[in-house]
């Protein structure tokens, strides 16, 4: 049984609070929806403008690898000291001594005899890298992209391949940007609800709203969730 | 007029942004799973394995490659009720097998075919939703132009996907629009347009010098 206290109807002063409250809640949505969106933009530009070049490889206008700047170079090294048994440690050393910074990317497994083989990349520099610890030289063949090549490189550039464990996140500067990524996706997860929240606010405009999401939501199902049922 | 441009612009803001309001999710939330290599896994992972005998095969298979090899195979794993994206085919000579990837989103097929015995062992994987989104993020992608998009939904998609980023783009210069509109916001909106455009600047100097 409910109390007294319960069943009482909530005085107005309460109710004069809560709609304070909640007009203020509508102010700052609104606000930090258009807010979220101005500091976000030039990231919203970069990402939407580099899918669709990654969409379309076969627009000319953008191909960058074919371009690109390729010279070739040999340096001398001196083979890592024995406390650096990692590939990883190894590589460092060797690019500590090649002045060479990036993001390290494996590509051959190593075998007994052979050259130590990886590459090292940037947004702009691909660094192919073949070191001969025995001889104490290091062959690099060194390629530049343009500016539409770091463009769309910027959109993948992650230094994480989910399919090979082996290439993990190596250098402080990918992972600046990947965090960078992942607050840009929460900014646009935060610009969808709050448009959302804005739009229900508006009686008027409810129904053709609701038929807007209600087909973009469907047509999004059907892929996410439909394709595999057919 | 500039009152009905205003009005107008600010309906189309809203309504296209509802829109593509499902889509923009789907690639914001896999943004996480790309950048943390992850896949979270809301159920177990399935695979089932079958098997096909008397499997059609086009005529002139040993002669064909490429594009042509896909389309040739299609009816064949359409037969087979193998419906999906075909990846890069494999002719494994020593065994006279073809290995042929399939994917759905959330679902991946691997037909095998014995071409003299004309059979065929198909093992499907579900791979779950998680899977299946970030597949959605990375299709058509940049890799193998001439060989990918050769299943109609996969298609579809590529036309849904170009159009979330045309219509990313009309909200975002649609939204400038309307914040400039407001003139009690406009200091503000100077500073935070300014400093997320010195950030992504410096950033991207930074990471790709």
């Amino acid at each position: 049984m409910s109390s007294p206290a319960e069943s009482q109807p909530p005085s107005p002063a309460t109710l004069r609070e809560s709609a304070r409250l909640l007009a203020v809640c509508e102010r700052w949505n609104r606000k930090l929806h258009f807010y979220s969106g101005l500091f976000l933009i030039v990231f919203l530009w970069l990402f939407a403008f580099t899918g669709l070049l990654l969409n379309h490889p076969t627009w000319t206008f953008h191909e960058s690898w074919r371009n690109r700047h390729e010279t070739k170079f040999q340096l001398p090294i001196v083979p890592p000291a024995a406390g650096l048994t990692s590939d990883l440690e190894q590589a460092r050393d060797l690019m500590r001594q090649m002045s060479i910074d990036g993001e390290i990317l494996w590509t051959t497994t190593r075998s007994d005899g052979a050259p130590f083989e990886f590459q090292v990349r940037t947004p702009r520099h691909f660094y192919f890298i073949k070191a001969d610890l025995a001889q104490g030289r290091a062959d690099i063949r060194h390629a530049a992209v343009n500016a539409w090549g770091i463009a769309k490189i910027l959109h993948t550039f992650t230094g994480n391949l989910a399919s090979d464990p082996r290439n993990r996140r190596d250098w402080p500067l990918t992972a600046v940007w990947a965090y960078s990524m992942d607050f840009v996706a929460a900014g646009l997860i935060f610009m969808v609800l709050s448009s959302i929240y804005l739009w229900l606010k508006q009686p008027r405009k409810l129904l053709p709203g609701a038929l807007c999401l209600a087909l973009g939501s469907l047509l999004c199902g059907l892929f996410c969730f439909g394709l595999r049922w057919m | 007029m500039h009152r009905r441009f205003y009005t107008v612009t600010r309906d189309l803001h809203l309504y296209l942004g509802l829109f593509i309001s499902p889509f923009v999710l789907v690639f914001s939330v896999t943004v996480f799973f790309f950048v943390h290599a992850i896949a979270p896994k809301f159920g177990a992972e399935t695979t089932q394995t079958r098997a096909a005998t008397a499997v059609s095969l086009p005529p002139d298979l040993s002669k064909l490659s490429g594009r042509p090899l896909i389309d040739a195979l299609k009816p064949t794993l359409l037969s087979i009720n193998v419906p999906g994206e075909i990846g890069f085919i494999r002719h494994v000579v020593s065994d006279d097998t073809l290995v042929i990837p399939v994917s759905v989103p959330g679902r991946a097929t691997t037909v095998t075919i014995r071409i003299a015995q004309r059979e065929a062992t198909i093992a499907t994987r579900e791979t779950g939703l998680a899977d299946a989104l970030m597949t959605l993020h990375r299709s058509p992608g940049e890799h193998s132009p001439a060989l990918s998009m050769n299943w109609f939904p996969m298609r579809a998609w590529r036309w849904l996907s170009d159009t979330t980023a045309y219509l990313t783009l009309f909200i975002t210069v649609s939204g400038v629009y309307l914040w400039y509109a407001l003139r009690a916001e406009r200091r503000i909106g100077y500073v935070l347009l300014g400093t997320g455009t010195f950030l992504f600047f410096g950033l991207a100097y930074v990471v790709a010098r």
